[in-house]
């Protein structure tokens, strides 16, 4: 049974469906029921398509609990076990609490993501109702390539994103009267979250004492009773649990200054290139009386100053994800680029704007027009260039113009003329004129055929070389869609066109381009006929 | 030709390559009172903000002095005062010289190099390891000592330092190419070539043309001798940063005996005695030796001096020069005899039980009616133990730094009968139920240690960001400047804005004047202002206390009073320490805060060290909060030896004195938040005092041209209005465009002759 597989959470008994006695099971991805005697379930559900679970009042005699599905569907769930009946339904409330969240967001995570980029890109969105809504391609494949393209930013946010901590969330649990002589704490997950990151070692002492030694609350009750938690208070119970953490604590930041700090600007212990020695100076009192004779005041002062800084110090590691990369640049940084950018004065240089580099074009007609359909053109060597080079060199230099063949000067510029802009040869390129001519709902429809047209070629020619079976099904695949795109989309658009009779083709080129797909798809099929004959 | 009239200044006849394609105003006003007073031979008191580059403008003339009239000027000893600061310092001259060789064409014959301790130095594998200047110096000190160097012949199995050999086996032969060598770039010398950069640089130093270092190595008498006497005369003398220039002379020449000195001390007696009865048994002839030697006098030494070669020792006086060692300490087991006596009488002096304070001639008196100690023989007791050392062969001097501590004492206290007093103390003052006795030495005239500098170097030139009043100066360092000059910061944007915050909303004045100090409003205040600044200012805030135990019990209050808390809402907070690595920790930290946008305050101490070498450009500092009047403690018997000498001595009152003392510490903190005309910054004085007009007056001039009338005496509220529209107008774009032609000139503009008399009038407003 593939339920066996599954890790079972949960298992109730006696919890009916539809008047039916049976048992429910939670397992890690599922919740599931089945009826008595049998082995297999009636009732299955993901828990990503559970919306939310609502439960029976507490007074209600009939101990229920209900999933409300995505789709709106509902399963009602009655907890018939009399003695138990309100504990099961607690267990199974408390767990499925638990999941959902965790479920819910997978789910939806993708939804919103495909929904946000379509409402942030109206593009996108028209060729998603070009494509998929017309059914030319289906929403996975038109999916598929999109996210893809996400896939960096993507795999970014999909380890959940690290929350930093608020410097403040002991401020957080302020301690309120509760008006008898008693102290109320407010304590969220997320600040337990917080000390645990912040004070590693009371993370390792609650590992080690909850829940052998004491409970949850009990733990959280020393604590903020600890002298640890009041760093002003005088260490005075021995007993405390938390004593040890205050010593790991002051070792941790003593190993962190003894490393030292790496930037050579903030080193206060190397700034001095030669201190005065020991004795000479106005006011440097002998070092012996630094702890000795210290009051207890000043004791708990300079442990708040340390707490301070560890604190702060212990948030910031907090971040430590990217924070570990700027340390790795900082270190790259280090000492020359330090100085570098300290005796640098920006404003006294010329601003000598951003360099932007040119574009350097070989061919601008190429760029204007797209690429030319590679005819089947013989290939030429590169003996048989150097030889025709030779050739015309040759040819060049044995030229005598041939003075008795030449047009009259007046032909000649007759033909200038004709052939300059504005003469008789040249009015109809004129680009002006297909603005003008074209209506701009034909303009504004034309332009949602070429993107549309032009993702499906993207599609299409993505896959090639094709060298996995799976792009083998999808060349044949986006060929047919090619096709289908073609007679659904662009023949109405012609015969719109030819309707309005607007003289110009204004489908060549798109039909160029299907025209060069279907090229290639031919190419590469009766080049794989021959391979397979 | 024509790229080079662009690329040149024209400062009243002297052509000054200037490597920036643009100016400010102020630079220019600067280089020109700066010839005006190499011109004259004489010293000149400088004040310019920082950030407006004046380093640039320091070397650029200076260099260019030195290739106009190289007999003249032959050397620029560039003092300054953090290592930071000195490798800062020649990276800009890398960049000039670069460019001189780019414009000229010519290579360039300038050596220049910086020089530093051992420590920063040294490239031997195991020595360069250790953590502390003091153990670097001493193990190079037991490698490469003379006498260890001897035995090693007799006996070659003695460590060595292969470095140092190499050095002086080849290195003197051949100068140092020309070119910039900054410290990196001398310890890569020094590895390529296999010799020790710190004996290398320091010989380089006699011909170099530039040299840059920090102040010990001129003010410091103990140091001065042995790296800085033989430097030419014609020298130019800056001391950059120099606004502390004075506490630092003082504090060469002060000396703190404790009761662990006089045991040390002891114990080095002891060791000198057993050495020396060995040394008799066994090389007798070495005594005799040094005693012909004593006998002969410092005679070396004097003709050295007389010619001119050495600069003056204020711890060798003339006098000693001229004369032989006296008979009583001549021969070894007298002179230690001498020393055992002299200990016994101070450990004497120290058993009191009430404070005790005296002028050196009661000391020498008493000394003599106690012990029958004359004062000529004390005053060669530091050069009779160096001597005496030096014969012993003593491998590791740092052992004997106790025994040199007194001796210098000795000479010291029998050589001037004025401007040192002697304070013996039973305990210290917050500890009265602990005996801690320690005599205290204290130098209360800077101009001592400096003198010889004054009069060695034809210019000596004292520059600062801070130096207001400029009068003052000249006063404690008894010299007589050809040019004093005050430039402030001519700037196309407001880029600062000083605020005096008198009051809190509930109108209770704040101050952290001594009887109010403690007092809770003003610590509720003061905490209110900060959280209310935390909410306003992005980035980092830097805030200073008056002193470290007046920021302890702040801290603690505000954190009982969950004032802190809230402000962690809005920042991080870090916080100096006594301690230095963990507050380098700290100031990290707070960097990388203000770096990734979190954004933290840093509470610091005006004094500490990081009010004095660390700046704040930019985002680390959007604004400084100054919380009270930094007046120097005032009950300590040393300040107030001091405040009177001043008054007796040189006409200053004791108020003007603190007051000065505190104003200038007050700008050097709020100072630290601009680095320039493209940074801004807040700078709140939180303290009504500050709105007085004797306060205010001393401000350098910089700071207090934006302190207007509507500013002073502000409470928080109206203090975050003023702030928030100041930050905002300064978060505006602001472009090259918007300074050229106000406070930023091209060269050409320069060239206009109503744009030199805009500059001039500018200028004479100081």
């Amino acid at each position: 049974m593939a339920a066996l597989s599954e890790e079972v959470l949960l298992v109730v008994k006696r919890v009916r469906q539809r008047k039916q006695d049976g048992t429910l099971y939670l397992m890690a991805e599922r919740i599931a029921w089945g009826p008595e005697g049998k082995d297999r379930f009636t009732v299955s559900h993901l828990y990503a398509d559970i919306r939310c679970q609502k439960i029976s009042p507490d007074g209600k005699a009939k101990i229920q609990l209900q999933l409300v599905l995505h789709t709106g569907e509902s399963t009602n769930l009655h907890f018939s076990n009399e003695s138990t009946a309100l504990k099961d339904r607690d267990a199974a409330k408390d767990l499925l609490q638990q999941l959902l969240p965790k479920f819910k967001k997978r789910a939806n995570k993708e939804l919103e993501e495909k929904n946000r980029m379509l409402q942030e890109d109206p593009v996108l969105f028209q060729l998603y109702k070009d494509l998929v809504v017309c059914q030319v391609i289906s929403a996975e494949e038109f999916w598929a390539n999109r996210l893809s393209i996400n896939n960096v930013d993507h795999s970014l946010s999909n380890n959940k994103q690290e929350v930093g901590i608020s410097a403040a969330f002991l401020a957080d649990i302020r301690p309120q009267t509760d008006g008898c002589n008693g102290l109320r704490y407010n304590l969220t997950s997320d600040i337990i979250e917080s000390i645990f990151r912040t004070y590693p070692a009371v993370k390792q002492k609650y590992g080690e004492n909850v829940p052998h030694n004491l409970t949850e609350k009990e733990f959280w009750t020393r604590f903020f009773q600890s002298h640890y938690f009041h760093r002003d208070r005088i260490n005075t119970g021995l007993q405390d649990i938390f004593s040890e953490c205050a010593k790991l604590d002051e070792k941790g930041l003593k190993s962190m200054v003894f490393q030292g700090v790496k930037n050579p600007m903030v080193d206060l212990l190397s700034l001095e290139d030669k201190s005065l020695e020991e004795g000479y100076g106005s006011n440097s009192t002998a070092p012996s009386t630094s702890n000795t004779n210290k009051t207890v005041k000043e004791n708990s002062n300079s442990a708040i100053i340390k707490r301070f800084n560890h604190h702060s110090t212990m948030v910031l590691a907090a971040l430590t994800l990217c924070m570990a990369l700027c340390t790795i640049i900082m270190c790259f940084l280090s000492k020359m680029s330090c100085h570098f950018y300290v005796i640098e004065y920006e404003d006294l240089h010329r601003e000598n704007g951003k360099k932007t580099v040119a574009l350097n074009l070989k061919k601008s007609d190429r760029y204007s027009h797209g690429p030319v359909p590679l005819l089947p053109q013989q290939y030429t060597t590169s003996q048989d260039i150097v030889n025709s080079v030779n050739c015309i060199k040759h040819e060049i230099a044995s030229y005598k113009p041939c003075l008795t063949q030449v047009m009259s000067s007046s032909t000649a510029s007759s033909a200038i003329a004709a052939l300059s802009p504005g003469g008789v040869l040249m009015q109809a390129l004129a680009q002006q004129a297909i603005n003008q001519m074209v209506p701009n709902d034909v303009q504004e429809e034309m332009k949602h055929l070429y993107t549309a047209a032009g993702e499906l070629l993207r599609h299409f020619w993505s896959c090639f070389p094709v060298n996995t079976p799976f792009l083998e099904e999808k060349v044949v695949k986006m060929r047919s869609n090619l096709e289908r795109f073609q007679m659904t989309k662009l023949r109405p658009f012609q015969e719109k066109v030819q309707r309005q009779y607007l003289s110009t083709n204004l489908t060549g080129h798109l039909e160029d381009m299907f025209q060069m797909a279907y090229n290639k798809f031919h190419a590469w099929q009766t080049r794989r006929m021959m391979r397979k004959t | 030709m024509v790229r080079a009239i662009t690329a040149l200044l024209n400062i009243e006849g002297l052509l000054v390559y200037f490597p920036y394609d643009y100016i400010y105003p102020e630079q220019y006003s600067y280089m020109l009172e700066l010839k005006r007073t190499l011109d004259a031979k004489g010293h000149g008191v400088l004040e310019m903000p920082s950030g407006t580059g004046k380093t640039i403008s320091l070397l650029s003339l200076i260099v260019a002095y030195q290739r106009e009239y190289p007999l003249e000027v032959t050397k620029l000893i560039y003092c300054s005062r953090t290592v930071p600061e000195i490798e800062k310092v020649v990276e800009e001259l890398r960049k000039l010289i670069e460019f001189y060789s780019k414009e000229t064409g010519e290579k360039n014959n300038f050596l220049a190099l910086a020089l530093s301790s051992r420590k920063n130095l040294c490239v031997h594998p195991e020595v360069s390891s250790l953590r502390f200047g003091k153990e670097v110096d001493g193990k190079c000190h037991s490698l490469t000592a003379s006498y260890i160097r001897a035995q090693r012949h007799s006996n070659p199995s003695l460590p060595s330092c292969r470095f140092y050999e190499e050095f002086d086996a080849m290195g003197k032969q051949v100068p140092l190419p020309a070119g910039v060598y900054n410290l990196d770039d001398m310890k890569d010398f020094g590895r390529r070539k296999g010799w020790c950069p710190y004996y290398l640089a320091r010989y380089s130093i006699l011909h170099a043309n530039i040299i840059v270092y920090s102040y010990h190595y001129l003010l410091d008498p103990k140091i001065a001798d042995l790296v800085s006497k033989e430097l030419s005369k014609k020298s130019v003398v800056v001391f950059d940063e120099a606004h502390n220039i004075d506490n630092v002379c003082i504090d060469s020449m002060s000396v703190n005996i404790t009761r662990r000195t006089l045991d040390r001390s002891q114990a080095n007696v002891e060791t000198l005695q057993n050495t020396i009865l060995k040394i008799k048994e066994t090389d007798s002839a070495k005594l005799k030796e040094e005693y012909r030697r004593l006998v002969e006098g410092l005679k070396e030494a004097n003709v050295a001096r007389e010619t001119d070669i050495y600069m003056s020792n204020p711890v060798l006086p003339d006098e000693i020069l001229q004369e032989a060692v006296p008979g009583s300490i001549r021969t070894a087991e007298h002179f230690v005899g001498f020393m055992k006596r002299f200990l016994e009488y101070l450990k004497s002096r120290l058993r009191i039980h009430h404070v005790v304070q005296e002028s050196t001639p009661q000391f020498l008196k008493d000394i003599f009616e106690k012990v029958c100690i004359d004062r000529k023989p004390l005053r060669f007791c530091a050069e009779r133990l160096r001597s005496l050392l030096r014969t012993l062969e003593i491998a590791d001097i740092a052992d004997f730094s106790a025994i040199t501590l007194i001796s210098n004492f000795a000479t010291l206290v029998s050589t001037y009968s004025k401007g040192f007093t002697i304070i013996i103390e039973p305990f210290e003052d917050r500890t009265p139920t602990i005996a801690n006795p320690v005599l205290h030495f204290s130098c209360m005239d800077p101009s001592i240690a400096i003198k010889p500098v004054f009069e060695r170097f034809q210019s000596v030139i004292i520059t600062s960001g801070t130096l207001s009043p400029l009068d003052i100066y000249p006063r404690i360092l008894d010299f007589r400047p050809v040019t004093t000059a005050s430039f402030t910061m001519t700037l196309a944007r407001t880029c600062l804005c000083p605020l005096v915050v008198g009051r809190g909303n509930d109108q209770v004045a704040m101050t952290s004047k001594f009887e109010t100090r403690e007092d809770f409003a003003v610590i509720r205040n003061y905490g209110n202002l900060l959280l209310e600044m935390s909410a306003i200012v992005p980035d980092g805030i830097v805030a200073f206390f008056t002193s470290y135990t007046y920021m302890e019990n702040i801290v603690a209050s505000w954190y009982e009073q969950g004032i802190l808390e809230n402000v962690q809402r809005n920042k991080l907070i870090f916080i100096e320490t006594p301690d230095a690595a963990e507050t380098s920790m700290a100031l990290e930290k707070y960097q990388e805060a203000c770096e990734n946008g979190r954004g933290a305050i840093l509470l610091s101490v005006a004094r500490g060290k990081v009010s004095e070498g660390i700046d704040f450009v930019h985002h680390f500092g959007r604004a400084v909060i100054m919380f009270g009047v930094p007046y120097v403690y005032t009950q300590s018997r040393i300040l107030k030896a001091r405040l009177e000498y001043l008054r007796d001595q040189f006409q200053i009152r004791e108020n003007d004195f603190l007051t000065f003392d505190a104003m200038r510490h007050a700008a050097q903190c709020v100072g630290r938040a601009i680095r320039g005309k493209t940074d801004y910054g807040l700078m709140i004085f939180a303290d009504k005092r500050y709105a007085r007009a004797d306060k205010r007056g001393k401000l350098p001039r910089w700071i207090q041209e934006h302190l207007t009338d509507s500013s002073l005496n502000l409470t928080i509220d109206e203090t975050v209005q003023l702030s928030k529209h100041f930050l905002r107008q300064m978060a505006q774009p602001f472009k090259q465009e918007d300074q050229l032609g106000l406070s930023l000139l091209t060269l050409e503009q320069l060239q206009s002759e109503d744009m030199l008399q805009k500059i001039a009038q500018i200028a004479h407003q100081a």
